[in-house]
């Protein structure tokens, strides 16, 4: 089972990285479920969504809520709460532009820190930012195929009528592989 | 086949669709608005043998719904529990009338406005009726989005089948929440109603009415039907369990997680859940109970305040045959995390938490 929390501020597009990488589990034929945060939380401003997947195609996902996190992506400080729902020996990659360098994480737990504004400015894709993280993740902890992640995307995206934003998005999750 | 990712909410609406349903009238609330959503630009895309209306409020939607179930559509209206309650008069009377029609409750947690969060709070209400008078709905407590597909697809086979109302029971998390989906495909009532409003006064709506002792036995005999036929349930690792989870929807996947963390370390625990809620699913109890007497104490878990389906647990085991302790987790809103459940575990076999039946 895999257990992904991607949070941050409303307009982060955290959502929609999340349900991207539902879709390529799902589309893998692996059982995945996709949980937005929702009410009190969403119209807050905070806003995180949790991914569950089974890792082979028998594997059945239980309860859909956070529960013992392995990776959790936060977008903004706010996002580190969620830590309480992690392993203690989880993966935590960090918007380094909003989360101060000096914040102090409890013992085991794996810190990747990216400066996701950078990088989207510099590719001109200040929208970016989530799907520059986004490939930042899946390459580091060897959740999907590069090729695959990128292909999965761009037919999420299409099926969903927004398809002729691939080509950029596809250089927003390059921008991701090739920062770490 | 790979499964298509769908929000309960869409999923459930586009399998009510495939089931023949060709009525919507509802009123959006919080957390199942996606559903009206859907259908108001989904049900004209499907042609003109479909209707859709937004009505001007809850209960106008369900006397709507009532009108063209006696016409014979397959007619459907959504809410959450507030909105649910708008309905009551509607459903009472659809009830007496032997009016068969689908409602979906996308539940959440609480008293009069309650909240956002998720919840099982109106299993109170929707198990034992619901309005006025004597009356049940068939309740149908799905805990996937698939599971949800399945039952709305066979709702109307089965309202028509027995001129009842079914309830769809879903909640909060499982209409926000995405899984993979395989759709059924469209299908239409088998045969002719013997019975209806079709213009032409030959068939009329062939029910007793009034109060008399024909309207009574009408309405007995129905209900000692569906008792026997309607008993769905589902056992996990129960068969030499001394402690069994009983809990529907999603806080039952919790569980799930709960037994196979408690197994791991070495006790003895299962789950039972319920499927359907009305009928409760006596005679699973009385499989468990042939099974396995030994049980020593059952613990129902659900995301409400005081517990409400525990009474049926308790019930439930008693029937059976149990002389054992009935314990309840209720949860409050939103999805009980797994370590909640196992302190609670804990709790109960350390004495620490008594029972409530």
């Amino acid at each position: 089972m895999k257990e992904i929390i991607f949070a941050g501020f409303g307009g982060q597009g955290v959502l929609t990285g999340g349900l991207i990488l539902a879709y390529a589990a799902s589309t893998k034929g692996l059982n995945a479920v996709w949980l937005p945060s929702y009410g009190p939380t969403m119209r807050g401003g905070k806003a995180n969504c949790t991914v569950k997947y089974g890792e082979t195609e028998e594997e059945k996902v239980g309860s859909p809520a956070m529960e013992e996190a392995d990776i959790l992506i936060a977008m903004n400080e706010p996002s580190l709460d969620y830590l309480e729902f992690c392993r203690p020996d989880c993966h935590v990659f960090v918007n380094a532009n909003a989360v101060s360098a000096d914040y102090s994480y409890p013992p085991g737990v794996t810190v990747t820190r990216l400066d996701v504004v950078e990088l989207a400015d510099q590719i001109h894709n200040v929208k970016g930012q989530n799907l520059v993280m986004l490939g930042a993740v899946i390459k580091k902890m060897g959740l999907f195929d590069e090729a695959y992640a990128e292909q999965a995307m761009c037919k999420m995206f299409a099926d969903k009528g927004k398809g002729s934003f691939n080509e950029a998005n596809v250089l927003a999750m390059r921008t991701g592989f090739n920062a770490v | 086949m790979a499964k298509e990712l769908l929000k309960g909410n869409v999923a459930v609406a586009e399998a009510a669709l495939r089931g023949g349903c060709d009525f919507f009238a509802g009123y959006p609330i919080t957390p199942s608005t996606e559903t009206l959503e859907y259908l108001s630009h989904r049900m004209p895309e499907l042609g003109m043998e479909t209707r859709f209306v937004q009505s001007e409020n809850e209960i106008a939607a369900m006397n709507m719904v009532m009108g063209a179930a006696s016409a014979g559509a397959r007619a459907l209206t959504a809410s959450s529990g507030p909105g649910i309650s708008l309905k009551a008069e509607g459903m009472s009377y659809a009830a007496h009338y032997a009016i068969p029609y689908v409602v979906l409750n996308v539940q959440r947690w609480g008293t009069g406005l309650g909240s956002l969060k998720s919840g099982q709070a109106d299993y109170y209400r929707d198990c034992k009726g619901g309005g006025h008078g004597d009356y049940h709905n068939v309740v149908f407590a799905p805990n996937s989005i698939q599971e949800m597909v399945d039952d709305i697809y066979e709702a109307w086979d089965i309202a028509e089948k027995y001129r009842v109302g079914v309830t769809i029971f879903s909640e909060a998390v499982l209409g926000q929440m995405m899984e993979g989906v395989e759709m059924p495909p469209f299908k239409k009532r088998e045969g002719d109603l013997d019975w209806g409003i079709d213009g032409t006064g030959s068939k009329g709506m062939k029910y007793p009415g009034g109060d008399g002792q024909e309207y009574i036995d009408f309405e007995l005999s129905k209900y000692e039907r569906i008792i026997p036929e309607m008993q769905r349930w589902e056992q996990y690792r129960t068969e030499d369990a001394d402690y069994v989870f009983v809990a529907f929807g999603l806080p039952s996947r919790v569980c799930v997680d709960a037994v196979d963390k408690l197994r791991g370390s070495g006790e003895k625990v299962g789950l039972f859940r319920p499927k359907i809620l009305w009928p409760f699913p006596h005679k699973g109890f009385e499989e468990l109970y042939r099974m396995n007497p030994h049980v020593k104490g059952f613990i129902s878990v659900e995301m409400n305040d005081m517990g409400q389906m525990v009474d049926d647990v308790a019930l439930g085991a008693k029937r059976a045959g149990y002389c054992v302790p009935t314990y309840c987790y209720p949860c409050g809103g939103g999805v009980p995390r797994v370590k909640m459940v196992l302190a609670k575990y804990n709790e109960i076999i350390t004495g620490e938490l008594k029972e409530m039946y």
